[in-house]
């Protein structure tokens, strides 16, 4: 394989494009030959420069993977940080430790405090309605141990489903922020650009 | 013309007093973490008042009943060699429902829907003369219940098929389903204090038998199959009396082709207020 500057901007638009906008990648494309250019006018061959800026197809995942994480931080959504996740796992294999793992433990707890959160909300008007009709008599509903208290423990129980609720919302929030800022230190240790951004 | 102002509408007031403006995020986790704390307190409170909490030993750390989310409690009494069976049931309070079809070998099975120890119903079993004896007695609630006040009472009473058997039934108040088609009785005696009776005989092919029906407020409803020899005799006080498919003489009323030569049921019904049908089907 030819190793010259056309090649490399070849494999870098062909591993870009569909992830950044056509502006975006004319930019980073532009930077690249520009290097391409001044490293010639100073006397390096193509296959020089290419050996110093390493692979197109690293340097697309690298790209890649810090576009995603910064969109992922710009526009808050699932399918963002999924998305900045994947890319940043595509840098190394050892990030299926180091960032696939947490990552999937923390939606894990998150569904599970959000179900959680679910199950109390609805439960609480189920078993409000069953202490309303143990009261009235009915042997089929009576499961308190005292249906008065079942209607004050039921209205406990259906406020801290909705805290529940809230309360995964502000965490889902926290390690989003945690979650970005962890992705961006990875990448920069990965790309060896740690404390020059 | 002068605007209508909040304060010219009770409710429109008193939406504006709330202020649900001021109503963010804080306030609103503020509010229910509140209710959350004051609920349980009070939830458990109680509980600690009326002596369901602490949990005892059939309660483990829990308000709800240990029994509420199990199967219904069953006893089933054998019948061993016991020609025939005389039982009693005597409710205070709640639904009963007694049928035929008492799994084999045994003569009756009662099935209770709750397994807490203040709604078990006590039990006597005996054999006397070839003949068992069972009683099945609510033993009356007191305490803790003042919160619950209709009794959770509910019996499903099964009793052995072709087993000649003496049925004697108290209801204090409750509704009462008593499905004798398929039993073979030697007396009936039903008592009810005060709710709807459902005896239906559809389907009888037992011996002939003397029953004892005393209703006292409620209305109450038998069925006897047309073809059997049965009279019935309705004494009432205030209410209305139903009949279908029988010949009437007073209060009196016979199966079509009544004979009094031949073995013959004979019904008494004695009824303080409410309306009776009798229909032989």
């Amino acid at each position: 394989m030819l190793q010259n500057e056309q090649e490399f901007i070849r494999i870098l638009k062909d591993r870009l494009s569909g992830t950044l906008a056509k502006e975006e990648l004319d930019d980073i494309v532009s930077d690249y030959a520009e290097h391409f250019q001044v490293g010639r006018a100073n006397g390096r061959s193509d296959e020089e420069l290419w050996r110093s800026l390493g692979s197109p197809e690293d340097v697309a995942r690298e790209i890649k993977a810090m576009h995603l994480v910064k969109k992922a931080e710009s526009v808050k959504s699932c399918s963002n940080i999924f998305h900045a996740v994947l890319a940043t796992l595509g840098l190394g294999l050892f990030n299926l430790v180091f960032v696939l793992a947490p990552f999937l433990l923390l939606v894990c707890m998150l569904v599970v405090v959000l179900i959680l959160g679910f199950v109390f909300t609805i439960t609480g008007p189920v078993t409000l309605l069953y202490s309303v009709l143990q009261m009235a008599g009915l042997p089929a509903f009576a499961i308190w141990l005292n249906p008065v208290a079942g209607i004050f423990i039921s209205v406990g129980i259906t406020t801290t489903g909705l805290l529940l609720i809230i309360g995964d919302y502000y965490l889902a929030r926290f390690f989003y922020r945690v979650g970005i800022a962890y992705l961006k230190w990875n990448i920069s240790v990965i790309t060896g650009t740690e404390g020059t951004a | 013309m002068r605007q209508n102002e909040p304060g010219d509408d009770k409710f429109a007031s008193f939406v504006f007093r709330l202020n649900f403006d001021g109503l963010t995020g804080t306030k609103i986790i503020l509010w229910l973490l509140a209710i959350t704390i004051v609920s349980f307190a009070i939830g458990f409170g109680i509980l600690a008042l009326t002596g369901g909490f602490p949990p005892d030993s059939q309660n483990k750390d829990t308000p709800f009943r240990h029994s509420s989310m199990t199967a219904p409690n069953t006893t089933q009494f054998p019948r061993g060699d016991a020609a025939s069976g005389k039982i009693s049931i005597t409710m205070g309070a709640g639904e009963l429902s007694v049928d035929g079809g008492s799994p084999e070998g045994t003569i009756m099975e009662a099935t209770i829907f709750d397994k807490a120890p203040e709604w078990q119903p006590r039990y006597f079993q005996t054999v006397s003369n070839s003949t068992a004896i069972i009683r099945m007695e609510d033993p009356g609630h007191k305490g803790k219940e003042w919160f619950a006040p209709h009794s959770p009472n509910s019996w499903d009473i099964r009793v052995a098929d072709r087993v000649p058997v003496d049925l004697e039934i108290a209801v204090g108040a409750g509704h009462s389903s008593l499905s004798l088609g398929s039993l073979s009785l030697n007396s009936l005696t039903v008592s009810t204090g005060a709710g709807e009776t459902d005896i239906d005989l559809t389907g009888y092919r037992g011996s002939a038998f003397t029953g004892s029906i005393d209703n006292g407020v409620g209305d109450l409803t038998i069925r006897v199959p047309r073809t059997s020899n049965m009279q019935v005799t309705v004494r009432q006080g205030v209410g209305d009396v139903t009949q279908h498919g029988f010949e009437q003489q007073h209060e009196r009323y016979t199966t079509p082709g009544f004979d009094p030569a031949l073995p013959a049921s004979d019904l008494l019904i004695n009824q303080g207020v409410g309306d009776i049908t009798i229909e032989a089907v």
